[in-house]
């Protein structure tokens, strides 16, 4: 049983953790830390350089890093910072081409009344309802043919907030009354999990069921045995991630470990909603223990499926029935197999049953498939070097000395970034925009 | 008016030579030739400068193989062409300069054009040109360079005469998310040749509109009346829509356009038959599937398999 969590903020547990957690693919790491939430202490200060206590090794003193230029300006240092941040985003792994992109989400969100807690502004809930909208819009973005659903956890039970469904709106409208869903009581894993299991159940083989978890609270209040539901679901293959907003709770590790998740524990404000939005790309699949030479080797969770992919019927048309509701409607999809009229994609045809899908619905997901290579960053200015960038077709920024030796994060002391396959140079704005947004190198193309 | 935003408009023009020369050839009354096209859109392009003083402009050609920025207002007061030009009384300066120095750079990269005269068009690498030069006009944080407060109103028009490239399928489609993700409209006008299946989503997917030419040698009056209206005021103007937009996609294994594929359903490339192993993600897909869609036995597999093994796409 961990701490209260008021007993946690009073004594004088401020201690970090740095945790690499073991990903399947090795790529995300995530820290671990568990820490009262108050700030610093002044004591704990001084002893910031010394070869002190472990949770001070791992401190940064942000200021130290700026430095003035002669002109006594921090403009350079403060874009100097920017451009190390972009290019580490940019240079986190990219690979593992395996990733399962038919995804069905389900997002417990703890409502128990550890969520009021105001440690983070305004409150846990009301910052967390916030994330949860922008996530939702994002995560569609990026899984077209996702589905999610959302469970609350109050009052020691499960509580469905929204049903599994593709449409975003219908999603963000479950979530949009905040005095609905205002927190009560306390939260209770196991029959949420459960919950979310069972609405999971009847999902084809090749669809991943994945559970998010937004935890504030330290304690779970549970019926029966939790380590019974967690071995649930490994056999049901639900991938379990935790976010936790107060500390570090075993059973949310374990439960993620096992299950193939990640777990993360949020510092403040913006690391909350970097950990969330980690769970948006597609997770690579499981990959089978040899994987080089048996790559064809036969994954169960893998199918052939046949999609039509239809012709959009405009609004000036004229207007007919549609299958679905059998109502004359003017706007429509055409379904290439039969030519039945349904109203809305993707969706199933109602009468040849094939799988309609939009290309477009397909095609935002391609580029997690292949992506652009990382550029590499240039040290010094070839001599036949173009003088405008390869993306923008603007003048490079003229070369300045740095204050601080930029190679080490990847940064280029002159401001450009070399494509390793077309050769071309880009601006620090067009490498992150190409790898960020389009996805496609236009020096190669 | 005063209200709406200045607008910043990104031509591409498509200059395929075999397509242009092609263009050159029907019959009377259809025919358009190079240099009559590029008269009337520096026409168009002087009317949108003209609209109002702040509307910027850049203009990046497709040529085969390659994408080349011929100009932008922007970067125009760097570039020496526009000092060593002479003044002329009669013409406004700001369209002198827009003139020349387009039409030279389109003749520039025309003569060197050697060989690959057949080859496709850059229309990617342009897009993705155009792309990026929007995003670092209209993003504030690096708008240093720029000399320009106010909100920007970024739109595309692609004038295509070539053929759509089943090979750049993907590519395409990136670029379109990504002028989606920048509220950039994509307009296209087709002047040459069969409708073109991933310009007409690019249009649909970005709310802009596809146009097909019906009178060839009318382009000027098509292209006032229908891409000169900035976005403000298309709420407003009756806008050409586009009836059918066909939204099939290109198979994976031999680039040809299907509107029913079989899927992967790990990494959803599209194949036109059925196929027993991915080529993109390697997957296997189980037997039981592949006779349901009349695959046959499992021996015939290999002749499927040397078929699909080299075709992932780029």
């Amino acid at each position: 049983m961990p701490p209260n969590r008021s007993n946690l903020d009073l004594s004088d547990s401020d201690y970090d953790e740095e945790v690499d957690v073991d990903d399947y693919d090795g790529g995300r790491k995530h820290t671990g830390k568990t820490k009262g939430k108050e700030l610093p202490k002044n004591r704990d200060m001084g002893l910031g350089g010394k070869d002190g206590y472990s949770w001070e090794a791992t401190y940064t003193r942000t200021w130290d890093a700026v430095q003035e230029d002669e002109g006594g300006s921090l403009q350079n240092a403060v874009e100097d910072l920017l451009a190390r941040g972009r290019r580490r985003r940019l240079l986190a792994p990219t690979g593992a081409i395996r990733r399962t992109i038919i995804r069905h989400l389900v997002i417990l969100i703890d409502l128990s009344s550890s969520m009021l807690d105001r440690d983070m502004r305004p409150t846990r809930f009301d910052l967390t309802l916030q994330y949860t909208r922008e996530f939702i819009v994002e995560w569609f973005d990026q899984n077209p043919l996702g589905q999610v659903g959302i469970i609350g956890m109050r009052g020691g039970l499960g509580e469905k907030i929204g049903d599994m469904t593709g449409n975003p709106q219908e999603i963000l409208k479950t979530i949009s009354d905040r005095d609905k869903l205002l927190p009560d009581g306390e939260p209770s894993l196991q029959n949420a999990l459960e919950m979310a299991r069972s609405s999971m159940n009847h999902l084809p083989a090749h669809s991943s069921r994945e559970v998010l978890i937004l935890f504030g609270s330290l304690t779970t209040c549970d019926p029966g045995n939790i380590h019974d539901t967690v071995q649930a679901a490994i056999s049901d293959k639900v991938r379990v991630s935790v976010v936790a907003l107060a500390a570090e709770m075993k059973i949310c590790r374990d439960l993620c470990n096992k299950t193939g998740g990640a777990f993360g524990v949020a510092l403040n404000e913006g690391h909350y909603r970097d950990l969330l939005f980690e769970a948006i790309p597609p997770p690579a699949q499981r990959a089978n223990p040899s994987t080089g030479g048996s790559a064809l080797s036969s994954n169960p969770s893998s199918d052939l499926l046949i999609m039509g992919f239809p012709t959009r019927i405009p609004e000036s048309s004229a207007p007919s029935l549609c299958v679905c509701h059998s109502e004359l409607k003017r706007h429509g999809y055409l379904c290439p197999r039969c030519l039945a009229k349904l109203c809305d994609v993707p969706t199933d045809c109602d009468i040849c049953g094939l799988m309609i899908v939009s290309s477009p619905h397909l095609a935002r997901s391609y580029h997690h498939l292949f992506p652009v290579k990382p550029y590499q960053a240039r040290t010094t200015i070839a001599d036949a070097a173009p003088e405008t960038c390869g993306g923008c077709s603007l003048a490079f920024p003229v070369p300045r000395v740095t204050l601080s030796d930029g190679s080490a994060s990847g940064v280029s002391p002159v401001g450009r970034y070399g494509c390793p396959d077309c050769q071309k140079d880009f601006c620090s704005d067009c490498d992150e925009f190409v790898h960020s947004v389009l996805h496609v190198c236009p020096g190669c193309s | 008016m005063s209200q709406s935003a200045q607008s910043h408009l990104t031509l591409i023009l498509d200059l395929s030579p075999k397509q242009w020369h092609l263009s050159s050839l029907e019959p009377d009354g259809q025919a358009l030739s190079l240099l009559s096209f590029i008269t009337q859109v520096l026409a168009f392009m002087n009317s949108h400068l003209a609209l109002r003083h702040e509307n910027t402009i850049s203009v990046l050609g497709a040529f085969p193989r390659k994408s080349v920025m011929l100009y932008s207002t922007p970067g125009a007061n760097d570039s020496g062409l526009d000092s060593t030009a002479p003044q002329d009384a009669n013409t406004y300066q700001p369209f002198k300069t827009v003139d020349t120095i387009v039409s030279s750079r389109i003749m520039e990269e025309m003569e060197s054009i050697s060989d690959s005269i057949d080859s496709p068009t850059g229309l990617v690498g342009a897009l993705s040109k155009g792309l990026c030069h929007i995003n670092r006009v209209i993003n504030p944080a690096t708008r240093s360079s720029i000399e320009s407060s106010s909100p920007l109103d970024p739109r595309m028009l692609i004038l295509s005469v070539s053929p759509d490239m089943s090979t750049s399928y993907i590519p395409i489609m990136n670029t379109i998310f990504a002028a989606q993700k920048l509220k950039v409209k994509i307009d296209v006008c087709k002047i040459f040749g069969e409708d073109n299946v991933f310009l007409q989503q690019a249009a649909h997917l970005t709310g802009g509109s596809y146009v097909a030419l019906m009178q060839r040698n009318a382009l000027l009056q098509y292209l006032v009346m229908c891409f000169l209206a900035s976005s403000s005021l298309r709420k407003i103007v009756a806008f050409p829509t586009h009836d059918r937009v066909d939204l099939r996609a290109a198979c994976f294994c031999h680039k040809d356009i299907v509107d029913i594929g079989y899927v992967c359903s790990v990494c959803l490339s599209i194949f036109c038959s059925p196929v027993p192993v991915c080529s993109t993600c390697r997957t296997k897909f189980p037997v039981k599937t592949l006779r349901r869609f009349g695959f046959g036995p499992p021996k015939a597999v290999g002749n499927g398999t040397s078929k699909s093994g080299s075709a992932t796409p780029q």
